[in-house]
C-alpha cells in the first residue's frame, strides 16, 4: 500500500473509517455467503431424508423386511437382499481391509521415498477412478467365465475388492503418513525393530483415520450395483436364501432395487423401490454408526483414549 | 572403594574418533573425535545448526532411519565399533538410549509408555512389568505425581511430566548410555530444573550424553563439555576448564556470548 494513502495514526478505537468498514462489511458478506453454502447442503440432506421417511416408511413392515422376494406377484419381501448385502460386504473387506493395510504399510513405512513409491501412489489413484461397470465386466470374464464359478457372492466380493483396493490402501497410506515422526524414533530408539514400532505404536495410532476410510468404502459397497449385477447375480441363492456358501448367487439389496425398477414384472414396483431405498440407508447408518462405535473403543484401547 | 569409582569415572565409554557426518552432500560433521566417559555427564553445547544434535544422533545409529544420511569414522562403545559389520542397530539402541527435544510419549497410557521397551524386548510376565513400571518412574521422579493414574493416557500429562515419562520410558530398557538431545529446551524454568536434578542422579548409573543451547545448563550438570561449532568439535575439556579457562578464541567468544 502506498503511505500516501494509508490512514493516519489515530488514538480512536472506534472503527468508523470507510477502510475498516469496508473490511469489516466483507467479512459479514463472507460469513452470511459461507453459512447460506454450508446450510443448502445440510438442509437438502435432511430433505431428501425425510422425503425417503415419506416413501418408504408405510412399506417397512416385518413381512417387508424379513420376507422372500417374489418374482412375479405383489408383496414380496427384502430379507434376503439385506442378509446378501451384508454377507457381501464382509466378505469384501475381508479381502480388501487386510491387503490394502499390508499394501499402504509397505508403501509408508517401508518403501524408500522416491520414483517407485510415487509410480505406486499414481497407479493406485488411477485404478481408483476406473468405473465400475468396467470393473464389473472384467469380473464377468475373470470370475464367471475363467474360474466358472457362475454368479457367486466371492465373485462379487474379489470384484468389489478389486474396484475398493486403490482407494483404501491410499487412504491407509495416508492415516500413517499423518502418524507423527516422532512416535517412530521413540520407539526405533529404544530398540524396536521397525516392524515392531509397525505393530505396536504406528498402527494404533492410524485406527481412526483408517476406521473412517472402511466406512466409506462400506457405504459405497453396499450402494454398488454394476459391479454385481454381472458378478453375484440378479436373484438369491436357489439352494437357501441365507446361504453361506459363497460360490452361491447372491443378490444384494441395491442390485434388487436396480432391478426391480428395470427388469421385473412385479405389480407392486414403486413399494420395493421405495422401502428398498430407504432399508438402504438405514443400514448405511447402522453401520457407520456401528463402525464408528468400534473404531473408538479400539483406538481407546490401545491408545488409553478415544481418538 | 573410593578408588574403583574414580576409577570408573576415568573409564572410556564411548570413543568417537575421525566422525564425519553427510546429508546428501552436505558435510554437518567434519573429523569428530570425542571421549564420553563412564558414569559422567558430557554437555555438547554450540550454536544453532553448528551439528551437536547430529553428532548425538550418531551414537546410536539414529542416522539410519534418515534417507540420504551417512556416517564414516569410528565409534566405539565399550571398544567394540557400533558401525562395524556385525552390529545390530536394535542393540545398539537397546544399550544407547535415547531422549528427544520435545516429549514425545506414545499415545498410550503410562504404564504401556514405560513398560513399551521392556515388552519389545521379550518381557511379559505382568508382575515383572509392574515392578519395571514403578522402579522406572521412581528413578525419573515421576511416580508419586502418577501413580493413580497409571492406566490414563500419557498424553494428558504436562509438558515436564511427559519429558519425565519419555526419561522413564528409556531407563525401563535398562540402557548403559543415555543420549538426551537439548531435553528441556521445550519445559518451563521448573519443569527444567526437576530434570536437572534427574540428570545428577542419573549419572551414578548411567553416561549421560546432553546436547543443550543453554550454556548455564552445561555448566550446572555436566563434568566435561565439548564446543561444537561449523560441524567441527573445537574444544573438549572438563566443564569446569571451559568454562573459565578456554584454550580456544572462539571457544571463549562463545562462553562469553560474543556469538550464538
Amino acid at each position: 500500500m502506498d503511505v500516501a494513502t494509508m490512514e493516519p495514526r489515530t488514538t480512536s478505537l472506534v472503527g468508523a473509517s470507510t477502510s475498516v468498514r469496508a473490511r469489516k462489511l466483507a467479512d459479514q458478506i463472507a460469513t452470511v455467503v459461507l453459512w447460506i453454502m454450508a446450510s443448502s447442503i445440510i438442509l437438502l440432506l435432511a430433505l431428501f431424508i425425510v422425503y425417503m421417511f415419506y416413501l418408504g416408511a408405510r412399506y417397512l413392515t416385518p413381512s417387508f423386511i424379513f420376507g422372500m422376494p417374489a418374482e412375479t406377484s405383489a408383496g414380496g419381501g427384502v430379507g434376503p437382499e439385506i442378509y446378501n448385502s451384508f454377507y457381501i460386504l464382509i466378505l469384501t473387506l475381508i479381502f480388501t481391509v487386510p491387503i490394502s493395510t499390508a499394501a499402504g504399510v509397505y508403501l509408508q513405512e517401508y518403501a524408500p521415498p522416491g520414483r517407485f513409491r510415487e509410480l505406486v501412489v499414481f497407479s493406485a489413484e488411477s485404478l481408483a477412478t476406473i468405473p465400475s461397470i468396467v470393473m464389473g465386466l472384467f469380473g464377468l470374464l475373470v470370475f464367471v467365465y475363467l474360474f466358472k464359478w457362475q454368479f457367486s457372492a466371492i465373485g462379487g466380493a474379489l470384484t468389489l475388492t478389486l474396484l475398493n483396493l486403490p482407494a483404501l490402501m491410499r487412504v491407509t497410506q495416508e492415516a500413517l503418513k499423518s502418524v507423527p515422526d516422532t512416535y517412530r524414533e521413540a520407539s526405533m530408539g529404544m530398540g524396536a525393530t521397525r516392524w515392531q514400532t509397525v505393530l505396536n505404536v504406528v498402527l494404533p495410532s492410524a485406527i481412526g483415520r483408517m476406521t473412517t476410510g472402511i466406512v466409506l468404502i462400506a457405504g459405497r459397497i453396499f450402494g454398488e450395483t454394476a459391479a454385481l449385477i454381472f458378478t453375484a447375480g440378479l436373484s438369491v441363492s436357489e439352494n437357501d436364501p441365507y446361504d453361506l456358501n459363497p460360490f452361491h448367487t447372491a443378490e444384494t439389496l441395491a442390485v434388487h432395487l436396480w432391478y426391480t425398477h428395470t427388469e421385473s414384472i412385479v405389480p407392486d414396483v414403486d413399494r420395493i423401490g421405495n422401502g428398498s431405498a430407504l432399508v438402504l440407508l438405514i443400514m448405511v447408518f447402522v453401520f457407520n454408526i456401528a463402525a464408528r462405535v468400534g473404531g473408538r473403543a479400539l483406538s481407546k484401547r490401545l491408545t488409553g483414549r478415544p481418538t | 572403594m573410593i578408588e574403583t569409582a574414580a576409577q570408573v569415572a576415568t573409564d572410556e565409554k564411548i570413543v568417537a574418533t575421525d566422525v564425519n557426518i553427510y546429508y546428501g552432500a552436505f558435510h554437518a560433521i567434519k573429523g569428530a573425535n570425542l571421549k564420553m566417559m563412564e558414569n559422567s555427564v558430557t554437555a555438547l553445547i554450540g550454536p544453532s545448526g553448528c551439528g551437536k544434535s547430529t553428532f548425538l544422533r550418531s551414537l546410536n545409529r539414529m542416522h539410519d532411519l534418515t534417507p540420504g544420511a551417512r556416517v564414516t569414522g569410528n565409534i566405539l562403545l565399550d571398544g567394540t565399533d557400533i558401525y562395524g559389520a556385525d552390529s545390530d542397530p536394535v542393540v545398539i539402541r537397546h544399550r544407547v538410549g535415547m531422549v528427544f527435544q520435545r516429549p514425545n510419549p506414545f499415545p498410550k497410557t503410562i504404564f504401556e509408555n514405560v513398560v513399551y521397551g521392556p515388552k519389545i524386548h521379550g518381557e511379559s510376565n505382568p508382575a515383572r512389568l509392574r515392578e519395571i513400571c514403578e522402579r522406572s518412574l521412581r528413578q525419573a521422579a515421576l511416580w508419586e505425581e502418577v501413580k493413580d493414574r497409571l492406566d490414563r493416557s500419557a498424553l494428558d500429562l504436562s509438558g515436564g511430566q511427559q519429558q519425565r515419562l519419555c526419561i522413564a520410558r528409556v531407563l525401563a530398557v535398562n540402557p548403559e548410555v543415555i543420549l538426551m538431545d537439548e531435553p528441556a529446551s521445550a519445559l518451563d524454568p521448573i519443569a527444567t530444573s526437576k530434570i536437572e536434578d534427574l540428570i545428577g542422579d542419573l549419572k551414578s548409573d548411567y553416561t549421560v550424553v546432553i546436547v543443550t543451547h543453554s550454556m548455564q545448563q552445561a555448566a550446572r550438570i555436566s563434568d566435561r563439555t565439548a564446543f561444537f561449532h561449523l560441524g567441527e568439535i573445537v574444544e573438549v575439556g572438563t566443564t569446569n576448564q571451559i568454562f573459565t579457562k578456554p584454550r580456544e578464541k572462539r571457544t571463549e567468544d562463545y562462553i562469553t556470548g560474543r556469538f550464538g
